[in-house]
C-alpha cells in the first residue's frame, strides 16, 4: 500500500484530498498544516508520496520540499498546487519534488500521479514541462555559470510535445520511441535541472562560508 | 504645441506655468499705462500726435484682448495667439517712424510709441513654446528696434541682449517646470502602480485562501456525487479556474510599452485550455503581446467552434531569446491535410487566414499542422 502525507494550510481542502485518497487505497500516514510540521513529521512517519501545497499561509512549501527530498531518499514529493504559482513550483522542482499537478486536476489524476510518484516517475503537466523548457533557455542565454546543464535535442523534443499536452503514449509513437524512453527523458530534465541546482546551493554555501557548519545535508 | 500646457492643465487642474501667464498679464498692463504715460507726455512734441493716439487706441484694446486670452492659457490656437501678437506689437513699434520726428528717432532717442509695452509679446513667447522660442521672439523684436531707428548703438544692443535674455531665461524656467511636473506625475503614477499592485495581491491572497479552497472542495466533491450535484461541481470548477487566472495575471502594462506576454496568455487558461510559459517575464513590445494574444484567443475560439465537446487545448509560449514561439495545439477531429485549402474556402478554417494577418503583420510566420483524429496544431514564429 502507498503510504501519502497531505500538506496544505487549509483543512477544507486538506481533508478532502486525505479522504480521497483513503477511500481510494492509500495509506494516508499524516496531514501537516505548515513547512515546519511537514519537515518534522515526515522525519517521523517516511511516507512514500508527500503532497506538497506550496502556498503554506506566510511560508512557501519549497524549503520543506527540499529539505524532505534531502533527508529521506525514500520519499518523493508531489506539488499540487494552484495555477500562477510559476516561479514557486519551479522552484520546488529544483529543490527534489517530482512532479507537479493543479489542485483543479480530477481525483482520478489526483490517483494516478500519487502512483506514478510512488513508482518513481516524473509527473508532468503541461504546465510544469512549459517551466523546465524555460529554465533550462533562461540557462542557455545567461553566460554565468558556465557548468548549467543543458538539453539533449532529443529531450526538447519530448518536452516540447509533454508541454503541448500529449502523453507519454502518443509522444512515443510521435516520436518513434518506446514509452519508456519518453519516461526517462522526462526524468532526466528534472534530474539535472535538480542535480545542477544542489551544486549551486553548495557552491553558494562555500563562497559564503556556510560549509563550516558540521550538519551538511546527508547526499 | 498648446497640446502640452493644455493637457497638463486638464489633467492636474493647474499648469505649472499658469502663475508666470498671469505675471505676463499684469505685466502687459502696467507696461501699457506706462506707453499711455509716454505718448501723452510727448504728444505735442510728435511728428504726428493723432497716429500716436490712434497706437494708443491700439495698444488699449490689444492689451484688453490678450489679458483675456492669456489669463487662461489653454487651448490650440495659443501659438498662432502668441505669433499675432508679436506681429501686432511690431507694427505698433513701426508705426514709431511716422508718429515721432525725424530729430526724435534719430538723435533725441525719443522712446518709440509702444516703449516696454512690447516685451509682453516676448514673455508669452517663451512661456508658450520653450528657451529658443522665446530668444526668436526677443531677437524679432530687437530687429524692429534698429530697424525703426535706423541705426545701431550701445542702447538699442542693451535693449537688443535684455529682450533676447529675458525670452531664454522666461522659456528656459517654463519648460523646466512643465519638467519638473513631468516626472512628478510619472513619479505618481509608478505610485500608484505599486500601489495596486499591492492591493491586488492582498486581494489574490485573500481570494486564494477563502473562495478559492470551497470552489475547489465543490467541484471535486460534487463531481463524486454524481448528477445534479456533478453539474454544480462543474459550474464552480469553471469559476475557480477563471478566478485563478484572474488573480494570478499581472498587471497589464510593464515598463515602455512592453508587456509580459506569458501573463498575458495565462488569462486564457480554463478547465478545458492549459497554458504554459517560462516562469520569467517574456517581455514583447506591448503590440506584439496583444495581436498574439489575440491570435491565441481566435485559435482558441475555433477549437471551441469545430474540434468537437470533448476537444482541450494547450497553448506552449517559449522565448528562444531571438524569437517567440506560440504553439496551440488541440485534440479534436483534426482535419486531412489535403481538405485544409478546400475547408479554408468553406470558412471553417476563416480564421486561418485572419491569424495569418495578425502574424504576419507582426512580421512572424504561422505553420499549420493538422490530420483526421490528430487535432489541429498551430505553431506562430515572431522575431524579437
Amino acid at each position: 500500500m502507498i503510504s501519502v502525507m497531505v500538506v496544505d494550510d487549509h483543512p477544507i481542502w486538506r481533508d478532502g484530498v486525505a479522504r480521497d485518497l483513503s477511500e481510494r487505497g492509500f495509506e494516508v500516514r499524516a496531514t501537516a498544516g505548515d513547512a515546519g510540521a511537514a519537515v518534522r513529521i515526515a522525519r517521523t512517519v517516511r511516507p512514500d508520496v508527500v503532497l506538497m501545497d506550496l502556498n503554506l499561509g506566510a511560508e512557501s512549501g519549497v524549503s520543506a520540499t527540499g529539505q524532505i527530498t534531502g533527508e529521506l531518499p525514500e520519499t518523493r514529493v508531489l506539488v499540487l498546487s494552484a495555477s500562477g504559482e510559476h516561479a514557486d513550483v519551479l522552484e520546488a522542482v529544483k529543490a527534489g519534488a517530482s512532479g507537479y499537478l493543479l489542485k483543479s486536476s480530477s481525483v482520478e489524476d489526483l490517483v494516478d500521479a500519487v502512483t506514478r510518484t510512488a513508482a518513481g516517475d516524473a509527473v508532468f503537466t503541461a504546465g510544469l514541462a512549459g517551466l523546465v523548457l524555460g529554465e533550462y533557455r533562461r540557462m542557455a542565454a545567461d553566460p554565468e555559470p558556465r557548468d548549467a546543464p543543458r538539453l539533449t535535442d532529443r529531450e526538447t523534443d519530448v518536452l516540447r510535445l509533454v508541454a503541448k499536452g500529449m502523453t507519454a503514449r502518443q509522444i512515443a509513437t510521435r516520436l518513434v520511441l518506446s514509452h519508456r524512453t519518453v519516461e526517462n527523458h522526462v526524468q532526466s530534465t528534472l534530474r539535472k535541472l535538480q542535480l545542477h541546482n544542489r551544486v549551486e546551493l553548495a557552491r553558494y554555501a562555500i563562497e559564503h562560508g556556510l560549509d563550516a557548519e558540521p550538519d551538511g545535508a546527508p547526499q | 504645441m498648446s497640446g502640452v500646457s493644455g493637457g497638463a492643465v486638464v489633467r492636474q487642474g493647474q499648469d505649472p506655468t499658469l502663475p508666470f501667464w498671469r505675471a505676463a498679464v499684469i505685466l502687459r498692463i502696467l507696461t501699457l499705462l506706462f506707453a499711455l504715460g509716454v505718448v501723452y507726455y510727448h504728444r505735442t512734441f510728435y511728428e504726428r500726435p493723432w497716429l500716436a493716439f490712434v497706437m494708443g487706441g491700439v495698444m488699449i484694446v490689444w492689451t484688453v484682448v490678450v489679458s483675456i486670452r492669456y489669463w487662461r492659457p489653454v487651448g490650440g490656437n495659443l501659438l498662432a495667439f502668441t505669433v499675432v501678437d508679436l506681429v501686432v506689437c511690431c507694427a505698433v513699434m513701426t508705426s514709431s517712424r511716422w508718429v515721432l520726428t525725424f530729430t526724435q528717432l534719430k538723435v533725441q532717442a525719443t522712446p518709440l510709441v509702444p516703449t516696454i509695452w512690447v516685451t509682453g509679446a516676448v514673455a508669452v513667447g517663451a512661456l508658450h513654446a520653450g528657451a529658443v522660442a522665446g530668444a526668436a521672439f526677443g531677437a524679432v523684436v530687437a530687429a524692429f528696434n534698429y530697424g525703426v531707428r535706423g541705426y545701431f548703438d550701445v542702447d538699442l544692443t542693451r535693449d537688443m541682449i535684455l529682450l533676447v535674455g529675458i525670452g531664454f531665461a522666461l522659456g528656459l524656467a517654463a519648460s523646466s517646470l512643465r519638467q519638473a511636473r513631468r516626472s512628478q506625475e510619472r513619479l505618481a503614477e509608478a505610485l500608484r502602480v505599486e500601489a495596486a499592485t499591492a492591493e491586488r495581491e492582498r486581494l489574490a491572497r485573500s481570494i486564494h485562501d477563502g473562495v478559492l479552497q470551497v470552489l475547489a472542495r465543490v467541484r471535486r466533491r460534487g463531481a463524486e456525487l454524481g448528477g445534479e450535484a456533478a453539474e454544480l461541481a462543474k459550474l464552480a470548477g469553471q469559476q475557480e479556474v477563471a478566478l485563478r487566472a484572474l488573480v494570478s495575471s499581472a498587471p497589464a502594462a510593464s515598463e515602455e510599452g512592453m508587456a509580459d506576454l506569458g501573463a498575458r496568455l495565462k488569462v486564457l487558461e480554463t478547465d478545458r485550455v492549459s497554458v504554459s510559459a517560462p516562469a520569467t517575464a517574456v517581455l514583447v513590445p506591448a503590440e506584439t503581446a496583444t495581436e498574439l494574444t489575440a491570435a491565441v484567443r481566435e485559435a482558441l475560439i475555433n477549437v471551441e467552434r469545430h474540434a468537437g465537446a470533448e476537444a482541450r487545448a494547450w497553448v506552449l509560449l517559449e522565448d528562444l531569446g531571438s524569437e517567440i514561439v506560440v504553439s496551440v495545439r488541440d485534440d479534436g477531429v483534426g482535419i486531412a491535410p489535403e481538405r485544409v485549402a478546400e475547408a479554408e474556402r468553406e470558412g471553417r478554417m476563416g480564421i486561418a487566414k485572419s491569424l495569418r494577418g495578425r502574424v504576419a503583420a507582426l512580421g512572424g510566420t504561422v505553420n499549420l499542422e493538422t490530420a483526421p483524429g490528430e487535432g489541429v496544431e498551430w505553431e506562430l514564429r515572431v522575431t524579437r
